[in-house]
Parts: C-alpha cells; sequence; structure tokens
C-alpha cells in the first residue's frame, strides 16, 4: 500500500487550459465560423447625427447579383427593445446618431454586401442635433425623442444624513467639477454573430455575448419571438470586458435576414464599424463637493452628475448606480447626497465596461482626496488610513464590510513603492531646472468583489459528472470571455475531488445545456461560479466517499480525495483507486453515477428603492501607486512603474491573477493618458487604432504586483473577484503623479501630452504675468 | 436641407503586371494608366477605404532588383526605390554616413511595416506626415524619375524640395517611375538629428516632426539646413529659420529668435492629432531640442 | 471585380497554388482560400497586428500584403509554426508564462515573436517591447507576453 500526501494546487500557477489551441491558431473565434450555406450581412449607418428620414431607395441593390435580402424598418412593425424600450433594430422616420441602422443587406460575400450598400440612397432632411447633455436639458432644445420631455433619461438619487449640518461642521470642503471622456473597449475581436432557425423557427445564435440566458429575453423582444425559441451559442470571443452585456441593433437585424432568406447569415464589423457602433464607456459631469475636519475625518460628500446619454439606452446611463456606491464607500464617508441625471443627446451610446461607473466615479473621488489630503496639509497616505473603513462597518448604502484590508493594502502599496518619501522628494524637485520631472500618487479604490444582486437573482448553476474513468464534465452557467474561469473552476474541482486539472472538460458554451447564469460582470464569476461548482464538486465528493467509505468499512470522515485515489485521510494510505470506485459504484445492482447539480446565489440582497442594500457578497480594495516622469515640454507623461496592493481574498490561481492585474493596469493607463474617442458634433473623428491609441508594449510600465489575502467567509476557498479594480484604480493614481511632479491637476482625462503641455504653458504664461 | 446618402464604388484592376527589369516597368507604365505597387503598406490602405482608386493596371515592381540597394558613387549616396526602411534601420553605409536615416527608421511605423515599407513608397505617398521626407530635405537629396521617351529609358532628377505639391501630390507624371533617391555624402563634420512626436516611440502618424543638419564649428552653425513634417501642406524646408541660423553662435538668444523665425513659415492646421497650438508649441520644442543636441554633436 | 491572376508559393512548408483577385490582400485568402484562421482580421490597417505572419523570413502585416505578391514567395503562418505534435518553443513559453487570455491578438502576437527570435536572437527586454509595438492585446498588459518571448529566446536553442 503506498501513501499519497495532501496537496493543494490552490494558489498555484496554471495556464488557461485552452491556451495551447489558441498558441496553435486552433480555435475558432466566432470571427472564424462559417455555417453550411451561410449568407454575410451588412448595415447601413446612417451618416448623420439627427435627420428625418424622407425615403430609402433600396431598389437597386436588391437586383444586384447575389443578394438575397435587403431590409429596411419599413418592413416590420416597429418594436422597441433595450433598458429604456427607446431603440429599434432599422430606424424609421428618423435618425437620432451615426449609430442608426437604415437598411440592412444579406448576400453572398460581404464583398456584395458592400457593393450592395452603395447602391441604397437615402434622401434625408437635416434637423438640429443637440450634443451636450446640458444643453440638450434647455428648454428650446431640440427633441431626440418626441416621447421624452427634457430629453430626460435615467435619473438617480440617494441620501443619507443631513448635508447642512455636515457642512457646518467641516473646515474644508473641497468643490470641483471632473468631465470624464468617451473611452471604447476595442476588442480586438470585432462585433460578430450568426444567426440561423430551424424549420420549426427556433433560433439558433452565435454570439459573443457575455449574459447568455438574459440576452435572450432582452434579445426576444426586438423580434417578436418567444425567448424560450432561442438558442445561444458562445463561440470563444476575442475580448469583451463588458462591452457585449447587451443587445444591440446588429444583433437583432442578422436574425431579420437570417429570417428573410432563411438561411444562416454571419454579420461582422470592421474595425471601422466597431469604432463607431459598438459602445463606449459612459462619459460624465460630475460635480463633486466633499467636506473634511481639520484632522482630516470626512465629514459628507454631495455629488452631481450629468450623463450625456446619446441618442439611445444601454447600460451607460444606469452607470450611476455603481458610482453612488463609490461615493458613499470609498472611504468612511457618514453623509452622501447624490444626484444624477442621464440626458439624450444624438451622440452615440455608452454600454458597460470594465469598471461599470466605478472607473468614472473613483477618478473624481481618488483626485479629490489627494486635493483635500493637500488642502489639509496631509498626506494622502495619512488621510487615506484616517478614513479607511475597517472589517465590520456598514456603508451609507448598506455595503457590509467584511475581511476589509484597506489598511492592510494602504500600508503595503505605500511601503514598497516608498510612497511618502518619494511624494516628499519630487515635490521639492519640482522648481528645479530640467524638463523631466518625476511624481508619485496614490489612488485608493473599492468595488464589489462577490457579484452585484442587481438582477432578481445573482446566481449560476452547474452541473458535474463523473465518467468511469474518473474524468469530469463540469457544466457551467458562466462564461469564458478570456479571462480565465476555465483554470479556476479546474482548480476548485481539483482541489475538492483529488483529480488532475487535466482530467476536468469545461462546457459553458451553449444555452440549451448549461444552467442558468446571469452573466460574466461585477467581477463576479471566481466568486459565483467557482462557489457553484465547488459545492457541486463537494456533493459529488461526499457521494464518493460515502460509497467508499461503505466498501472499505472506514467511517467516511476519515477518507480523502488525491490524485485519483481514495485514501486515509490522516496518513494518506490508499484505499481503491478512483476510477475502479465509480465503476463499481456504477456497474452494481443499484446502480449509481456520480451526477450533482447546484445552483449558488449568493448571500447579497437587492437594493431597496432609496438604494439602500448590501448588494454584493464582498467588497474588496485596491490601492495603486503610480510613478511617471512628464516632459514639461511636450507633455508626454511616461507611467515608470506601478505598485499595486489588492485585496484578492485568497489567491487561486496566481497567473490568473497576475494576467487579469496586469491587463486591467494597460486598460486604465489608457484611459489615463491616451484613449480618447473623439465624438464632435455626433461625429466620430477617430475611428481606426491610428488615432485611437490603446496602450502598445514600449508604452506600459514595471508592475509590482501584491495580493492581500482577506480571506472571505463566503467566497470560494475565500476568493474574491479582481478584475475591475485595477482598471477603476489606476487613472487617478497617475492623474495624482502627475500633479506631484508638475504641480497641476487634470479634472479631465485623458491627460495627453497636448492636454499637460497646454496646462504647463498656461501656468507659465499666468507666473509670468504676475 | 435636403441631402442624400450615397457611397463611390471602388475602381477594378483589369491588368496585372510584376516585372522583374526596370526597362519593362517602364513599358508598363508608359501609358499613365498604371497603379504602382512597391511596399503596399499605404496602397491597401488607401485603396480599402476608398480614399484611393486603382488605375486599370497594377504594376508590381517588387521584383525588380535594380532599385534595390544602398550604394555610394562619386560622392553621392544612392538608396534604390525598393529599399525598406528595416534595410535603411540595418545598413552600415548607413549608420556610418548618414546615422540620421537609420534614427528615422526607428520611428517609423513598426517592425512589421519597416519590412516591406519602402523608401520610394514613402516618398511618393507623399503625406506630409512621412516620416523619411524630413530628412531627405535636410540631406539635400534628389528625387531619380525614369519613363520610357520614344521607346528609351529617359530619367530626371528632382530635387525632393520640388517634388511635393500637396498633400498626396508629387511632380511624379503618371508614365514615370521613382527609382531612388540620392545625395551628396555629407561633409566632414555635419550632423542631422531627427525628431518626431510621441508619446509612442513609432506607430505613430507624426504631428509634428523635424529634421535638423549642419556643422558647428567654434560654436558657429553653417550649412544649416532644418525641415519640418505635418506643419504645413507638404513636408518644407525652414529656410527662413535656415538662414538666420546660418553663421550664428548657438546661444540661447539665437534659438529664440529661430524658433520664431520658423513660426513664420509654418501653417500648421487643427486635426484628430492635434491642434495648431500643439503643432506650433512642438515647433519651438523640438528646434531648441534639436539645436541642442546638434551642438552636442 | 478586378481580374485573377494565378500564384504558386510555398505555404507552410508546402507548394501550394491559387488564383487570386490582384488586389486582394493574403490575410482574406489565407482565411478565405486556405481555412487559415489563425491569422485574425482586427484592424485591416497594419495599426494592430493580428494579421501577421512571416512571409520570406520576414514578419509582415498579411492585411496589408498583396495575395499577388507572394508569387514565388515563402508564407509561414501560426498553424504551420510547430512541426511535430508538440507546441512550437515559442508557442510553448506563451502557454506557460499564461500570456494567453482571450488569445485573439495571439497568432500575430507569436508569430512577431519568432520573427525576433529569427532575425534579432540578442534582443534586449526594451528592445522586445519595441519589437512588439505593432502588436495590440487588449487583455494582457504585455509583461506575460514579454516574459514568454525572453524566456523563449533564451533558452529555444536548449528545447531543441
Amino acid at each position: 500500500m503506498t501513501s499519497i500526501a495532501k496537496k493543494s494546487v490552490i494558489g498555484g500557477r496554471f495556464p488557461k487550459p485552452d491556451s495551447p489551441d489558441k498558441a496553435v491558431g486552433r480555435t475558432r473565434f466566432i470571427n472564424d465560423l462559417e455555417l453550411p450555406r451561410m449568407l454575410y450581412g451588412k448595415i447601413l449607418h446612417t451618416d448623420r447625427p439627427h435627420a428625418l428620414i424622407k425615403s430609402v431607395n433600396t431598389e437597386r441593390a436588391k437586383t444586384l447579383a447575389g443578394v438575397h435580402a435587403v431590409l429596411t424598418g419599413d418592413d416590420f412593425p416597429e418594436v422597441k427593445f433595450g433598458i429604456n424600450r427607446d431603440n429599434t433594430p432599422l430606424k424609421k422616420g428618423k435618425v437620432r446618431c451615426i449609430r442608426d441602422e437604415i437598411a440592412a443587406v444579406a448576400a453572398e460575400t460581404e464583398e456584395i454586401c458592400n457593393a450592395a450598400l452603395d447602391l441604397i440612397t437615402v434622401e434625408y432632411e437635416d434637423l438640429p442635433g443637440v450634443f451636450d447633455p446640458i444643453e440638450a436639458m434647455l428648454a428650446d432644445a431640440p427633441l431626440v425623442h418626441e416621447d421624452r420631455p427634457g430629453n430626460l433619461s435615467l435619473a438617480y438619487k440617494f441620501d443619507h444624513g443631513d448635508i447642512a449640518s455636515a457642512e457646518r461642521q467641516s473646515d474644508v470642503i473641497m468643490d470641483h467639477v471632473f468631465n470624464v471622456h468617451y473611452v471604447t473597449h476595442c476588442c480586438m475581436g470585432t462585433s460578430s454573430v450568426i444567426a440561423d432557425f430551424d424549420t420549426d423557427g427556433k433560433l439558433t445564435i452565435y454570439t459573443q455575448t457575455q449574459y447568455p440566458y438574459n440576452y435572450k429575453m432582452d434579445l426576444a423582444p426586438a423580434l417578436g419571438i418567444h425567448p424560450g425559441d432561442v438558442r445561444v451559442i458562445q463561440p470563444p470571443v476575442g475580448g469583451a470586458f463588458g462591452s457585449k452585456l447587451d443587445v444591440y441593433p446588429f444583433e437583432p437585424i442578422c436574425v431579420l435576414l437570417a429570417k428573410a432568406t432563411r438561411r444562416p447569415v454571419k454579420l461582422t464589423f470592421s474595425r471601422e464599424e466597431e469604432f463607431i457602433n459598438a459602445p463606449t464607456r459612459q462619459p460624465a459631469r460630475i460635480h463633486l463637493r466633499m467636506g473634511a475636519k481639520a484632522d482630516g475625518t470626512i465629514t459628507f460628500r454631495d455629488v452631481d452628475c450629468i450623463l450625456n446619454n446619446g441618442a439611445y439606452t444601454s447600460w451607460g446611463p444606469t452607470t450611476p448606480y455603481v458610482m453612488m456606491r463609490t461615493f458613499s464607500s470609498l472611504y468612511r464617508v457618514p453623509v452622501v447626497r447624490f444626484r444624477s441625471q442621464a440626458v439624450y443627446t444624438n451622440n452615440p451610446y455608452a454600454g458597460s465596461f470594465r469598471g461599470y461607473g466605478n472607473v468614472q466615479a473613483t477618478y473624481a473621488a481618488a483626485i479629490q482626496a489627494d486635493m483635500m489630503a493637500e488642502a489639509l496639509g496631509m498626506n494622502v497616505l495619512d488621510f487615506s488610513l484616517k478614513n479607511a473603513q475597517k472589517s465590520g462597518e456598514v456603508s451609507p448604502q448598506g455595503s457590509r464590510l467584511e475581511d476589509c484590508v484597506f489598511t492592510e493594502c494602504l500600508a503595503i502599496a505605500a511601503e514598497k513603492s516608498d510612497f511618502v518619501a518619494k511624494q516628499n522628494r519630487y515635490q521639492a524637485e519640482r522648481n528645479r531646472p530640467g524638463r523631466i520631472k518625476r511624481g508619485i500618487g496614490l489612488a485608493s479604490s473599492i468595488h464589489n468583489a462577490g457579484g452585484a444582486k442587481i438582477h432578481k437573482s445573482d446566481g449560476c448553476g452547474s452541473i458535474l459528472k463523473l465518467d468511469d474513468y474518473a474524468r469530469a464534465t463540469l457544466i457551467t452557467g458562466a462564461s469564458e470571455i478570456g479571462q480565465g474561469i476555465d483554470a479556476v473552476i479546474c482548480q476548485v474541482l481539483s482541489e475538492e475531488l483529488g483529480i488532475p486539472m487535466s482530467d476536468i472538460t469545461i462546457v459553458n458554451n451553449d444555452s440549451a445545456i448549461a444552467p442558468w447564469d446571469v452573466g460574466v460582470h461585477a467581477s463576479r464569476t471566481t466568486f459565483i461560479a467557482g462557489n457553484s461548482a465547488r459545492r457541486a464538486a463537494i456533493k459529488a465528493r461526499e457521494q464518493i466517499l460515502r460509497a467508499a467509505s461503505k466498501q472499505a468499512n472506514v467511517p467516511q470522515e476519515a477518507l480523502d480525495l488525491r490524485e485519483g485515489w481514495v485514501v486515509q485521510d490522516d496518513n494518506g494510505e490508499t484505499v481503491i483507486k478512483l476510477d475502479k470506485l465509480l465503476r463499481q459504484m456504477h456497474f452494481k445492482e443499484d446502480p449509481e453515477l456520480v451526477m450533482t447539480t447546484d445552483y449558488y446565489e449568493p448571500p447579497s440582497e437587492p437594493e431597496t428603492e432609496n438604494h439602500v442594500g448590501d448588494m454584493s457578497a464582498a467588497y474588496s480594495h485596491a490601492v495603486h501607486v503610480a510613478e511617471v516622469e512628464v516632459d514639461t515640454e511636450t507633455g508626454e507623461v511616461k507611467v515608470v512603474k506601478v505598485t499595486s496592493a489588492q485585496d484578492v481574498g485568497r489567491i487561486i490561481n496566481e497567473m490568473g491573477i497576475e494576467a487579469q492585474i496586469e491587463g486591467g493596469i494597460a486598460m486604465g493607463i489608457g484611459y489615463a493618458l491616451s484613449e480618447n474617442l473623439q465624438i464632435v458634433d455626433g461625429l466620430v473623428r477617430n475611428p481606426s487604432f491610428r488615432d485611437y491609441k490603446v496602450m502598445t508594449a514600449p508604452e506600459v510600465p514595471e508592475m509590482e504586483l501584491h495580493f492581500v489575502e482577506s480571506h472571505s467567509k463566503t467566497g470560494p476557498l475565500g476568493a474574491k473577484g479582481i478584475a475591475e479594480l485595477p482598471t477603476i484604480v489606476i487613472a487617478p493614481a497617475i492623474a495624482n503623479a502627475v500633479h506631484n511632479a508638475i504641480g497641476i491637476r487634470f479634472l479631465d482625462p485623458p491627460l495627453t501630452p497636448e492636454k499637460v503641455a497646454r496646462a504647463i504653458w498656461e501656468r507659465d504664461i499666468s507666473v509670468a504675468a504676475e | 436641407m435636403m441631402a442624400s446618402q450615397s457611397k463611390a464604388t471602388k475602381n477594378a484592376i483589369d491588368d496585372y503586371l510584376a516585372p522583374a527589369t526596370l526597362s519593362d516597368a517602364l513599358g508598363a507604365l508608359e501609358d499613365g494608366e498604371a497603379t504602382i505597387l512597391a511596399g503596399g503598406t499605404d496602397l491597401m490602405v488607401q485603396t480599402q477605404s476608398g480614399r484611393v482608386g486603382y488605375k486599370q493596371r497594377l504594376v508590381n515592381i517588387r521584383r525588380i532588383d535594380e532599385l534595390r540597394g544602398i550604394s555610394e558613387h562619386g560622392g553621392r549616396i544612392c538608396i534604390g526605390a525598393l529599399v525598406t526602411i528595416t534595410e535603411l534601420l540595418n545598413n552600415t553605409l548607413v549608420a556610418e554616413k548618414v546615422p540620421v536615416l537609420a534614427a528615422m527608421a526607428d520611428k517609423f511605423a513598426s517592425n512589421q511595416i519597416r519590412n516591406v515599407a519602402t523608401v520610394g513608397g514613402n516618398i511618393c505617398n507623399a503625406s506630409p506626415a512621412g516620416d523619411s521626407i524630413p530628412p531627405f530635405l535636410v540631406l539635400d537629396a534628389d528625387v531619380e524619375l525614369a519613363c520610357l521617351r520614344d521607346g528609351k529609358a529617359a530619367t530626371r532628377s528632382v530635387p525632393i524640395t520640388e517634388f511635393f505639391t500637396g498633400p498626396g501630390r508629387t511632380v511624379r507624371a503618371s508614365n514615370e517611375l521613382v527609382t531612388g533617391i540620392s545625395f551628396a555624402v555629407p561633409q566632414a563634420g555635419f550632423i542631422a538629428r531627427f525628431i518626431k512626436s510621441g508619446p509612442r516611440p513609432a506607430l505613430e502618424i507624426s504631428a509634428v516632426s523635424m529634421a535638423l543638419g549642419g556643422v558647428v564649428e567654434n560654436d558657429v552653425f553653417r550649412s544649416v539646413s532644418l525641415s519640418f513634417g505635418s506643419v504645413a501642406p507638404t513636408a518644407m524646408r525652414a529656410r527662413k529659420a535656415e538662414t538666420f541660423l546660418t553663421g550664428k553662435k548657438l546661444d540661447d538668444e539665437t534659438i529664440r529668435a529661430a524658433v520664431e523665425t520658423a513660426l513664420e513659415e509654418v501653417s500648421p492646421i487643427d486635426d484628430v492629432r492635434a491642434s495648431i497650438w500643439y503643432r506650433r508649441h512642438l515647433v519651438g520644442v523640438y528646434l531648441r531640442r534639436l539645436v541642442a543636441d546638434v551642438v552636442q554633436g | 471585380m478586378s481580374c485573377k491572376v494565378e500564384i504558386k508559393f510555398t505555404l507552410n512548408g508546402r507548394p501550394e497554388k491559387a488564383i487570386v483577385p490582384v488586389d486582394l490582400n493574403l490575410l482574406a485568402m489565407l482565411r478565405d482560400m486556405f481555412d487559415l484562421k489563425g491569422a485574425k482580421y482586427a484592424c485591416g490597417e497594419g495599426e494592430c497586428g493580428a494579421c501577421t505572419v512571416i512571409v520570406d523570413k520576414l514578419s509582415v502585416n498579411s492585411c496589408l500584403t498583396f495575395a499577388v505578391d507572394c508569387d514565388g514567395r515563402e508564407v509561414r503562418t501560426v498553424e504551420g509554426l510547430r512541426a511535430t505534435d508538440k507546441l512550437h518553443p515559442m508557442q510553448r513559453a506563451f502557454v506557460d508564462h499564461g500570456a494567453i487570455q482571450c488569445g485573439f491578438c495571439m497568432p500575430g502576437m507569436i508569430m512577431q515573436a519568432t520573427h525576433l527570435s529569427d532575425t534579432s536572437p540578442g534582443l534586449t527586454r526594451d528592445g522586445l517591447k519595441r519589437g512588439l509595438e505593432g502588436n495590440v492585446c487588449r487583455c494582457t498588459g504585455y509583461t506575460k507576453v514579454l516574459d514568454a518571448v525572453s524566456d523563449a529566446m533564451n533558452t529555444e536553442g536548449v528545447d531543441q
């Protein structure tokens, strides 16, 4: 008899199981897929932001060889869909932004589609447009939707405590307006969808969606079909980052083309179409006031946000839901007043994007914290430590901070980066000659790390089966979009079942097979899907050990599963090989197959109407310190180093956490410095990677990552969700570092070379004038 | 106001030739109805976007060995039209005699594009932001052209200062081929520098680019040549600033005045990459920087 | 429709023929005519590198390369990188370092890294960053990619 020691895969370093196929070019992304007899679809988008459609002539397009269908809004009864029920697949009567879809073509090739689009003529009567949300609120502003008076879309408010009395208790009050800009996801795989009807009229849709189950519910109304008749297949996607959490018109349009032609139709955006027609991050004007006592204690935050809704409503205008959490829970904030208003304009519209409102809110809050500390003559580290919550505290909106390690994150980030000493030194060096100035900045952040109960359920289902060879298949509702839930689930199952990760198959791309999940968002998948998979594994483990106990006549508690064996827990001595036991269980008189299911609902609460509720099962903090060099002549900001300390709960896959944080930082640096979708008078001026600058390899700094393990009581094996915080917190850290370097605040990202150079120049002019 | 939306269609190519010799290529171009393919990195983007239409014949000149190579004869360096940017970056003659070209090549697009984009193509594309042009302007280079006249090859040299007539436009006739670019081997002591706006080290369409060359002796600047990209409809020499700098001692006051002179010569525009203000600002910053670099050797 | 021309070339070590429209790009030819979907369309203008393949030992953006110009040349794609069941050392390094997340840009990234490894073996980490500047990745932040390429370039000789 041999003995097997207990080993754990938790905390190890594991590549994603799908990475070898991706490395050899074997993986077929949706952009690579073709179905038999498939046609291609293309959409004619308008070229003007606000106009009446006088006529659409598709006659010439219809007669082009190879064209199978040309559709316009006139071909269908108007069905509204979207969060505000304000969008339609193909527009009738008028266009409201340049994303608007006028006509669609299905043809044998994309080239024929494009040629057909060129043959469609549209006559318009241009209408005055409105592009600024403040102007759009004026009484005489053009109406984007005739049935939305005042152009008002969505409004949110939250009140906690008495602002007036908090103001009286404040020694210093900060009052600033931040304007955060348009950026877009830039998924490397452009938007793509394939629609295919069977002869019973049931739809199979191949999509990039990150929320396959509610996707049916959102898609069906746009088509007049039953959500139950939609089967969602999720082939591998080239990135998502929140962009695929809603239904956008190209998807129902593709379905309508498939219906019209009775053939599968695939519709894929070009990169230019992607820049113009895919969602953006929600821009916002944030008027933020914060008070503090002389000792640094925060007394209140008072926030007014105005959001440019664009012409239709996707998730963007709902981001205040998360913004208000930031303003009420980033630090201990006793009194909060929050107002937000989203206003329709003739701009393109925003969706959800990694960080979901928290990127915008933390940009404002973390810079203002730095300004407040400066005004109080405190170091921002001390200011942050003074106001950092501890475990057990409850925020004004009801976030219960269990397992809170904010203080530890602050201490580690500051110590490892030598923050205080460097900040003092760089400030002292600010006025010395030399064109390159160094600076260091710190920013703190908080985010939900255990899902967010914004739907009726925040759960995830799992089905686990073990076969006669002790190979496991886990069918999960959780989607894989590149983030690495596949590796995490394999680890969790391996840990509980004592089988190698390579013996586990994950199935998660077909809504007809996998059980429900709310979707990949809110940094929830490791937490929720991990918990669900683990619970299914524990049930299987108990079933196996029960059988082994009976057979070996050893108490169940004295047994363990290790390396494909049932062993004695205390000394590791082997009892029976797992595959043999499984076969014996299977092929006996009263056979049992090891198949378990689980539906995990996290212990979180939906918010009340007043926005109070413990909406996530866990919260976590990240503190970033950024060190920059500013070229005071060209205005170029170079991020030299980032030191990150983040509460990860417990490390499951160290490699996966690093990858998410590194990628999140790079995305956040782009937000801070270079990415800027320039929308002027409703038109996108830079719809290409040439002029929309995402980070490239030479621009990415050294990153020093520290993981703080708070061991969440509710997370799977103690883990928390991690993927959004790095993108949320890095930008204000950079802006604070630039201030440290040159003494100038930037309340309006991105800090492009031109903007920084201009600010330095204007400062120098005004100094010279004095 | 009534307005309609419709798009132009792309032109189709009826004929394709890939000549192996210069004379065959010139024959293929003789009627002026050909689009020339060299590296293709600009051509593909421009034709796919519909900004440029094909002519009826596509002539691929990449097989013509006569258009390759970097050589030195009779005091001149000649760079074949098909020399790639990567070749420029790695060439020993360039490194030794005209390192400014290697410095430019290092800032040019990406490795993949440098591997195929050609010197001739970058010049013929005539972008005001074309990276190679300011250094060639500073080197007083001549663009070498060839065509068939009466069945025989005829050549001419056009000073690069006279080659460009507007954005995307040059004096090249439709039956002519750029065969290379040549310039006198810089005199002893000649120093030239190139700079282009970032913040990326490369893979940028510059908001401003600049090259400065000259000889510094006893702190005095002579044989000054100065050129700018992206601040006028074509890349340009800044003659007034050159004249101003020539023979001067390079102190702060001279440089300040030179910047002012240069700013009188440029006519930048506001676009998606930069404002007029920023382009003018960078002209000053880069000129000061390049002068300091040249002075330091 | 533009005219078509027959070309002969070597594709991943095998002789091939194709009849291509003269304005067709290499990326479209590989994907649509040879079902090699490794190289990806992501920008179509040479700004992202997702379509990178190697032609005659040089990395190129296949979206900017005229297919017709590949006549007589050697084209190598990510599918042709490994000669055996085992991953090519560069592919192995990308996997082992966790450099692959969504993976869409990776065939191009790996081909560019292979080109750097083949042509510039002594690159420093900064040199590597420059060498990869034409390849956009939206997931990784490049750190693990750089780790993988550094590792592969130092150890390639040993592994083979």
